[in-house]
């Protein structure tokens, strides 16, 4: 195949070569689901790696296999960011619909690529300053080599050159996006990525003009470049955590794929179960032989689990359940982001047991919990959860883990020779921090009965009022033993603001720039961000208390986490609710926006 | 010697079918030379879900339908364990019937007894899915596990019992045993174990009960053969008791555990070699 410029190089409007350099750009790769829209967002973040950016990468797809509209998003910048910035610089579009979807949000100057195999762009779609460049991209690659989906590194290799990458580093990024091709299938991808550069030299867009300039990022740390569903389980087995059972469900899937690969060689076993009770009860079972267990599913599946949740925290089984929050209720919108699952997590199920529910706010974080819960389950016997949200599926930039600084906390775990020595075991004795020794299953000694029944400290079942209060108050314990180990709060912002900006897990990257931005037109805030969930600490019910007002910014139509905050003490009147559940992300503007408002009408 | 729990007397009515299954259990569990700290007994909820109380091992006591995934769960984390689950027709095949389905498909290395009398007792006598005279609903069929067992080909062993003989009982309890502590597979075995409170079924399944292992025309190693005789004796009103199917078949653990079991792998030697493991997959994610 050579190159064939004359009829197929794009009639540039509004042509800008003059190399404009940047330090943070957002990038959209949209098409139907199965065009190639997240391979090409995938190899521009590889190659924005290697020179030293930070990334936060998100998708926005159809709950199908293929078809319906598919994107995905990026951001690359010089400073960390876990949000997309408000408007997009560049966008490929594989079909008119991606550009009816980006519409609104493309920069005045922005780049839109577009495959113009399916129709001429329909005026008044992008902005008058916007540099267009159409291509018939799925036309050439059936044309040419028998095949549509080779457009998206044809795509690629005209965005490289927009975008001023080295043929070497355009080449690299795509042996790395496909290493696991054999040659032959390998080889097509490359000629279209050398199709897609030609078009672009017949355009005038060559390795000498580009269209922008991102210069190397000096980098200072070791990165790693991971979602939030990987980050936890990685910090599951880094903790020790050793069986894991699952139902698919999306957006929690990726956790049990990651073990599925990762964990035999740990000695670790994945069982994908026949549904969600069986998921957890799979998990149980393995937590009563001291393994530690863990299962991981999103709002559907966690309503189902909610009885064996709370007879973990009746029975004092170690669990840890990850819930990767999405858009209910109900089905709800099974790929959109919510954080709407706060009531069911911290007050669900039938009875009063101890639980303890934990909210990253990044991916650091979402390891940093993966292992603390694995250790908190074990130390409190109790269910701990964690509660996850958009980090879940989206992947960032984040220091390389440390794993020499991961401890095991074994807890009250019984070995033989210590069983041995007791004169008697029970398995519920009543103790002062509440928590009772722990012989499992094999250990000669301990024979014990576990149950979610009221039982007696041998594990009989009673209903004896007496021992139901002290069982009930000894389970309680727990958790006020446990409470000190708890995360804090983090606190950002200008601490003397009497205004308040309170929020959980990923918003905090958004409302930090919305803050950031505020604070050019002289608005201060104190920004809080709970990461313990349940019990709710003492530090954020005093944050809410210690400001004139707080706004609490939620992506929940109900207000959960508001209405948590006021249950647990913190001062109603002081607190404005901003809320989302279009099923999208918050956006800087849109905070600030809304911040304002409120702000200025007082 | 450590005190543990004392096995107490068991709840049941007097003349209760389950007397004679936990009798059967222990008798089975001496037999093997099975310890009773390295067993763990798994019973659901309802009059059966009382049995490990009174047997002395380690024992937990599932929510309602879930004693079989759980016992997969603990089968699975520890190998080096016996582990024996216990459920009753309501719990077993009502509420907890998924899990029955995908267990005889999975073949894991459990014993797993149902205890059914055809009612629910502990609720005071409602219709379960295997009761034959529903008011409800006359023209139902009654629910048959042992024709579900035979019609998913990786079962390995399926077998019933009736409390009224007890010797009978007591054999298939052993083989069923030994069966899953060899490893192969799940030994699933139903006990017809009469409610004389409230489905007093004693002489009438006694009558119908027929014996399959002395019939030379019933093959219990050959499956179509054993459906077919099955379904003949069920058309005639016969309850087939028994050795129904023994196969050969891999056992979840054979297909899910490697060399290392998550219970083994719980020691400082081999945390050192997962951490190592680890941070590979870790630099997978550098940039």
């Amino acid at each position: 195949m050579t190159a064939k410029s004359y009829d197929l190089c794009p009639a540039v409007e509004r042509v800008r070569l003059n190399s404009e350099v940047r330090d943070d750009m957002t990038f959209m790769a949209g098409g139907q689901g199965g065009d190639g829209s997240l391979t090409v967002v995938a190899l521009v973040s590889r190659a924005l790696l290697r020179r030293g950016f930070h990334i936060y990468r998100t998708n926005n797809i159809a709950s199908r296999i293929k078809g319906g509209h598919a994107a995905a998003f990026m951001r690359a910048s010089s400073q960390p960011r876990s949000n997309l910035a408000d408007k997009i610089d560049l966008l490929i579009a594989f079909d008119i619909e991606a550009v009816e979807k980006a519409s609104k949000m493309l920069a005045d100057d922005a780049v839109v690529i577009l495959d113009k195999s399916r129709g001429a762009l329909p005026p008044g779609l992008i902005p008058d300053n916007a540099m267009l460049l159409p291509v018939p991209f799925s036309r050439i690659a059936v044309r040419d080599m028998r095949r549509d989906l080779f457009k998206n590194c044809m795509g690629f290799g005209l965005m490289g050159r927009v975008l001023g990458l080295s043929d070497e580093e355009i080449e690299e990024c795509l042996r790395a996006q496909f290493k696991k091709l054999s040659k032959a299938r390998f080889e097509p991808n490359l000629l279209a990525l050398r199709e897609g550069q030609s078009i672009a030299d017949g355009a005038g867009i060559d390795e000498e003009n580009s269209v922008f300039t991102l210069p190397p990022q000096k980098k200072t740390d070791e990165r790693i470049f991971i979602s939030g569903n990987h980050a936890t389980a990685m910090g599951f087995l880094a903790a020790g955590g050793r069986f894991f059972a699952g139902y698919p469900i999306t957006p929690a899937t990726d956790i049990m794929n990651f073990l599925n690969r990762h964990s035999h060689a740990v000695g670790g076993v994945v069982m994908q179960a026949e549904d969600e009770l069986a998921a957890i009860n799979l998990a149980i079972g393995a937590a009563l032989t001291g393994v530690r267990a863990m299962t991981a599913s999103s709002g559907p599946g966690i309503a189902l689990m909610q009885e064996s949740i709370g007879h973990c925290g009746s029975a004092e089984i170690p669990l840890v359940i990850v819930d990767c929050q999405r858009s209910g209720p109900s089905t709800g919108m099974p790929t959109k982001p919510e954080q709407s699952d706060i009531n069911m997590l911290t007050r669900g199920g039938n009875g009063d047991y101890p639980r303890i529910v934990l909210a990253p706010g990044s991916v650091a974080e979402s390891f940093e919990f993966g292992v603390l819960a694995t250790n908190l389950a074990r130390r409190a016997q109790c269910p701990v959860i964690l509660a996850l949200d958009a980090i879940c599926h989206d992947s960032f930039t984040t220091p390389k883990f440390d794993l020499s600084n991961v401890t095991i906390d074994d807890g009250k775990r019984l070995t033989e020779k210590e069983t041995e020595k007791l004169e008697a075991y029970k398995r519920y004795r009543l103790t002062e921090d509440g928590i009772s020794p722990w012989a499992v299953p094999g250990t000669p000694n301990g024979m014990n009965l576990v149950t979610g029944n009221e039982r007696d400290e041998w594990g009989r079942v009673s209903t004896d009022p007496g021992v139901r209060v002290k069982m009930m108050d000894k389970r309680s314990r727990k958790i006020e033993n446990v409470r000190p180990n708890l995360p804090k709060g983090h606190e950002w912002g200008d601490d003397s603001a009497r205004t308040g900006i309170l929020c959980v897990g990923i918003l905090e990257g958004v409302i930090t720039e919305s803050v950031e931005r505020l604070a050019a037109d002289g608005f201060c805030f104190h920004c809080h961000r709970p990461r313990t969930l349940w019990p709710v600490l003492e530090d954020t019910i005093e944050f809410v208390n210690s400001h004139e007002r707080v706004y609490v910014v939620e992506q929940s139509e109900g207000a959960q986490l508001a209405a948590l905050l006021r249950s647990e003490g913190a001062q109603g009147d002081k607190i404005i609710s901003i809320l989302k559940y279009d099923g999208l992300q918050f956006t800087v503007s849109e905070l600030v926006a809304s911040l304002r408002r409120e702000e200025d009408s007082r | 010697m450590t005190k543990t729990y004392s096995t107490g007397l068991p709840i049941w009515c007097a003349g209760c079918g389950h007397f004679g299954v936990k009798n059967a259990l222990q008798y089975a569990m001496n037999a093997a030379g099975v310890e009773l700290h390295e067993t763990l007994v798994l019973a659901g909820i309802g009059c059966s879900g009382t049995v490990q109380n009174n047997i002395g091992a380690y024992g937990y006591h599932s929510m309602h339908g879930r004693v079989v995934p759980t016992a997969i769960g603990a089968s699975l984390a520890n190998p080096n364990i016996t582990v024996i689950a216990a459920a009753g027709d309501g719990d077993g095949y009502a509420i907890g019937g998924g899990h029955l389905v995908h267990a005889l498909k999975h073949n894991p290395n459990i014993l797993y007894i149902v205890m059914n009398n055809g009612v629910y007792g502990l609720t005071k006598g409602q219709d379960s899915p295997t009761q034959e005279e529903s008011s409800a609903a006359p023209d139902e069929c009654a629910f048959d596990a042992m024709m579900l067992g035979l019609a998913i080909q990786s079962t390995t062993f399926l077998a019933r019992a009736i409390t009224s003989r007890s010797d009978q009982m007591n054999e298939l309890m052993l083989r069923g045993l030994e069966h899953a502590r060899a490893g192969r597979g799940m030994a699933f075995i139903e006990i017809l174990s009469p409610c004389v409170t409230y489905n007093d079924t004693y002489p009438e399944w006694l009558n119908r009960a027929h014996d399959v292992d002395p019939d030379p025309d019933y093959d219990n190693g050959d499956r179509g053969k054993a459906f077919g005789r099955m379904f003949q004796l069920v058309q005639e009103g016969r309850i087939p008791v028994g050795l129904i199917y023994y196969g050969e078949q891999a056992s979840l653990q054979s297909a899910l555990v490697g060399d290392m079991s998550p219970f083994d792998s719980l020691n400082e030697h081999h945390e050192k070699a997962a951490r190592k493991h680890l941070g590979a997959v870790l630099d997978s994610y550098s940039v």
